[in-house]
């Protein structure tokens, strides 16, 4: 790029003002609303296709249209969703070159290209997604369908690419490469080597895991209020059946999303200590506490959800005395995942503590604890499931009942392992303390892996004890679906404030400095505030497009007249 | 349906309410900016150890592991029977004196590493300045060991003028052009000897278009003189500049940059 074009490139920004001024709220606010906006909308564009295609795979290769129907029901709220992430990410890109535009001309000095390909990649999955929903009709059997799925697929495959380039630039924020200093002329960083830093790869594992999460949740919350809107049976029923489909997707990826998060905090201590101490034992140490408590509420939310849920099945009252005893797990690993262990303190604070920790919880409040806490808790979670799987049927295989005994022993076996590990880690050096982790985990997956395979074998003609009476679920279970979507989405935003703030007064960790008026990182409890007030705008404005939904929806729908025959409903009904 | 509506509002809200409630109710903490420590000439060492708890408490982060006894050696109370950090320091290393040891231990973390513990501490010598890393040597001795750190301690270009209360200008009142252009972000527009933006005139060779007294006047005054090629840009160098200097580094800088050809 020869000089004088950068030049006309910049003119559009006020490069030698470092920083502008947003009326009323603030700059930093601004930019904080419409990139938390962004990203949840994203999110939502992101994660209900996810939803979409594999429920389409579901209808195509089970042969239940019912999952067709669900997945085309929510590509259609994709379409207006897709305005609302183009325009948030507008005010985005506004507010950066407006209001940070030194720091914005030095990352697009940087990711420049990546940035037009990221333009280009959005106008193709528009048109991707267009094709997808108004092809849904016309191709509906045979090869065509399986090209509209593919279509489906190629949507996804656009859609996590776009999130990958976006991803480059803010995990280059956090983790520039080493030998990228102050100094360095911006101009002179290889794409590609800036592309790949450390925090790169598992940030775009982790969102990507999340965003089938938050899909899952949406759809749930979605449904659930469809479902207390229904004035028929049949129609409470297909929503009753789509709130769990909803919850089963994510609350399924949510017990996989924690080892992500595993990799990623790893990444970020082995990139610079400072960062992760600052992080887990700094001043956001109490965002930890914080987290934990959404994550309890997530585990014991999606478990009730499932035990209400089994009053609809017959021959599930004989699994219901279990539940207490899985309610008490829960707890209790909710309680100790949520112990605080290294709060930041000043000397008289340490002083009034002893100096160290609590003296009796702060023996729980140890990874050791609380990594075996978590394991737990997605063990009882994973058992909910199982029960609930089992609930109306007895199994007639022959070896029915060594393979349940083989079932309890691999849960016996993969809780030992866990504990085992806890339990030695207090005896061991931190270093090796960290690996047993990983042993706890795969026991955790194995167990899940291997009851699950025996679970469908044993399944095969199973005896049926009655069909699921779908829609006879009381409204609570359908409000716990309501605090599971606020929860997932309120988690979003702090953990988006987790991964932006360790950055604290730096636009880039250690390479360009934050020196507007808005460099301090602000508490938590101010950023509770604005975490809030973005998941309000959220989920306001997706009211608003399910209710633009349920508009195009009616608008198709012709009412029975007392002339006309009643064969013809059904047909005059669109999405369903 | 308004009856379900409200309900549905109200889960929201009170959700979103319980949450921000309880993100409120914790102890709130919030991650400052480093602030430039300048030490006059005639420092006493109660205004050291005062500046270094300041230091040590905040923007160092050194509470984040050291006091807790874990993670790292506790400085403040007794550590196994070896007393405060003050009374033990200087017997850590033999032929080292307290204040030596000290500054070792900031400059190069892992090579003091106390048995027991692991080398996790991060070079304190490349994230705080001189001025706060003697000054925290200070507060770290007052506990439990006499404050033997002096102004003399500090590196010249770090100090301030005598009297205190800091002589102002960049890069801590330095006079070394780099250390000048560095802090007043020059380079976010201009380009220097390869390195820098290209937005306003490359100053590599900038001496063989302007004399020391343009240069000078220009950073003065930006908008005494227009480059050419630039005028659409006229007006939007800070004219703050002069201000922000003092009188030796607005000369150095321009003697630096004149000399430029």
């Amino acid at each position: 790029m020869t000089d004088n074009a950068f030049v006309l490139l910049q003119a559009a920004a006020d490069t030698t003002r470092a920083y502008g001024e947003f009326p009323v709220i603030g700059a930093r606010q601004f930019v904080w609303i419409t990139a938390e906006l962004h990203l949840m909308f994203a999110a939502f564009v992101l994660g209900v296709p996810m939803f979409a295609v594999v429920t389409e795979a579901i209808g195509i290769f089970g042969g239940d249209d019912r999952y067709d129907r669900l997945s085309k029901e929510f590509t259609r709220l994709l379409l207006v969703a897709y305005s609302a992430t183009a325009i948030w990410g507008a005010l985005l890109v506004f507010g950066l070159s407006t209001l940070y535009p030194r720091f914005w001309a030095y990352l697009t000095a940087i990711f420049a290209p990546s940035m037009w390909v990221y333009a280009g990649l959005f106008f193709v999955e528009s048109f991707t997604l267009y094709l997808y929903y108004y092809g849904w009709d016309r191709w509906k059997k045979g090869r065509a369908k399986l090209g509209h799925w593919t279509l489906g697929i190629l949507l996804n495959v656009w859609g996590t690419t776009v999130m990958f380039i976006a991803n480059s630039w803010l995990t280059y924020m956090m983790s520039p490469p080493r030998d990228i200093t102050p100094t360095t002329d911006p101009t002179s960083i290889k794409l590609w080597h800036a592309i790949a830093n450390a925090t790169w790869m598992p940030i775009n594992v982790h969102r990507v895991i999340a965003n089938v999460v938050f899909g899952g949740a949406i759809v749930g919350a979605y449904a659930s209020y469809r479902f207390l809107a229904a004035t028929s049976d049949e129609e409470r029923a297909h929503y009753d059946w789509m709130g769990y489909v909803g919850n089963f997707i994510a609350m399924s990826a949510l017990i996989v999303l924690p080892f992500a998060g595993y990799w990623l905090g790893r990444e970020i201590y082995q990139y610079d200590q400072s960062m992760g101490i600052t992080m887990m034992g700094g001043f956001m140490s109490w965002l930890w506490v914080i987290q934990a408590f959404l994550i309890a509420v997530l585990f014991l939310t999606g478990n009730y959800y499932l035990w209400i849920g089994m009053g609809r099945i017959p021959g599930a009252e004989r699994f219901r005395p279990y539940t207490k005893y899985l309610l008490m797990v829960l707890v209790l690993g909710a309680i100790v995942w949520g112990t605080p262990h290294t709060m930041i303190a000043d000397s008289k604070e340490l002083a009034a503590m002893g100096g160290s920790h609590h003296p009796f919880l702060g023996a729980l409040g140890v990874m050791s604890a609380k990594n075996t806490a978590v394991n737990l808790m997605i063990l009882t979670t994973f058992l909910s499931f199982l029960l609930y799987r089992r609930a109306n049927t007895r199994p007639v295989v022959p070896w029915a009942k060594s393979g349940t005994i083989i079932q309890g022993a691999m849960f016996a076996l993969a809780a030992g392992v866990v504990l085992f590990y806890g339990i030695r880690g207090y005896f061991v050096e931190a270093i090796v303390r960290i690996g047993f982790s990983v042993y706890q985990v795969l026991a955790v997956l194995s167990c899940i892996v291997f009851v699950t395979l025996i679970d469908i074998l044993m399944a095969r003609g199973a005896q049926s004890l009655g069909t699921i009476q779908w829609g006879k679920m009381p409204p609570r279970s359908q409000y716990a679906l309501f605090i599971l979507a606020v929860t997932f989405t309120w988690l979003m935003g702090l953990m988006g404030f987790a991964r932006s703030g360790i950055r604290q007064y730096w636009h880039v960790w250690q390479v360009m400095q934050d020196t507007s008026k808005y460099a301090a990182t602000p508490a938590l409890g101010y950023a509770s505030k604005m975490i809030s007030l973005c998941v309000l705008i959220f989920l306001t404005l997706v009211a608003f497009v399910f209710w633009l939904g349920g508009l195009a929806e009616k608008s198709t729908f012709v009412p029975l007249t007392p002339g006309a025959s009643p064969g013809t409903r059904g047909a005059s009904h669109v999405g369903h | 349906m308004w009856a379900t509506n409200l309900k549905v509002v109200a889960i929201v809200l009170g959700t979103l309410a319980l949450y921000t409630l309880i993100a409120n109710k914790i102890p709130q903490v919030q991650s400052e900016v480093p602030q430039t420590l300048t030490l006059g000439a005639n420092v006493t060492p109660e205004q050291l150890v005062a500046a270094g708890e300041k230091v040590f408490n905040g923007i160092g982060g050194c509470t984040t592991c050291h006091g807790l006894g874990t993670r790292a050696p506790n400085l403040l109370t007794d550590e196994k029977g070896a007393g405060t950090i003050g009374a033990r320091c200087g017997k850590r290393e033999a032929g080292k004196d307290c204040k030596q040891y000290l500054y070792e231990s900031l400059d190069d973390p892992k090579a003091y590493v106390v048995a027991g513990y692991q080398p996790i501490m991060p070079t304190m010598t490349k994230q705080l300045s001189p001025p706060q890393i003697w000054a925290v040597i200070a507060y770290l001795e007052s506990q439990g060991g006499t404050v033997d750190v002096t102004a003399s301690d500090i590196p010249a270009a770090s100090a301030a003028p005598a009297g205190g209360g800091g002589g102002g200008g960049l890069a801590g009142g330095s006079t070394d052009p780099k250390a000048i252009i560095q802090a007043a972000g020059c380079l976010a527009c201009h380009k220097l000897d390869g390195q820098g933006q290209v937005i306003a005139p490359d100053l590599t060779h900038v001496g063989s278009r302007r004399d020391a007294e343009s240069i000078r006047k220009k950073i003065l005054d930006p908008m005494s003189s227009i480059a050419k090629g630039y005028e659409k840009l006229a007006g939007i160098m800070p004219k703050t500049f002069g201000s922000m200097m003092t009188a030796s580094q607005l000369e150095a800088l321009a003697q630096f940059l004149a000399a430029h050809k």
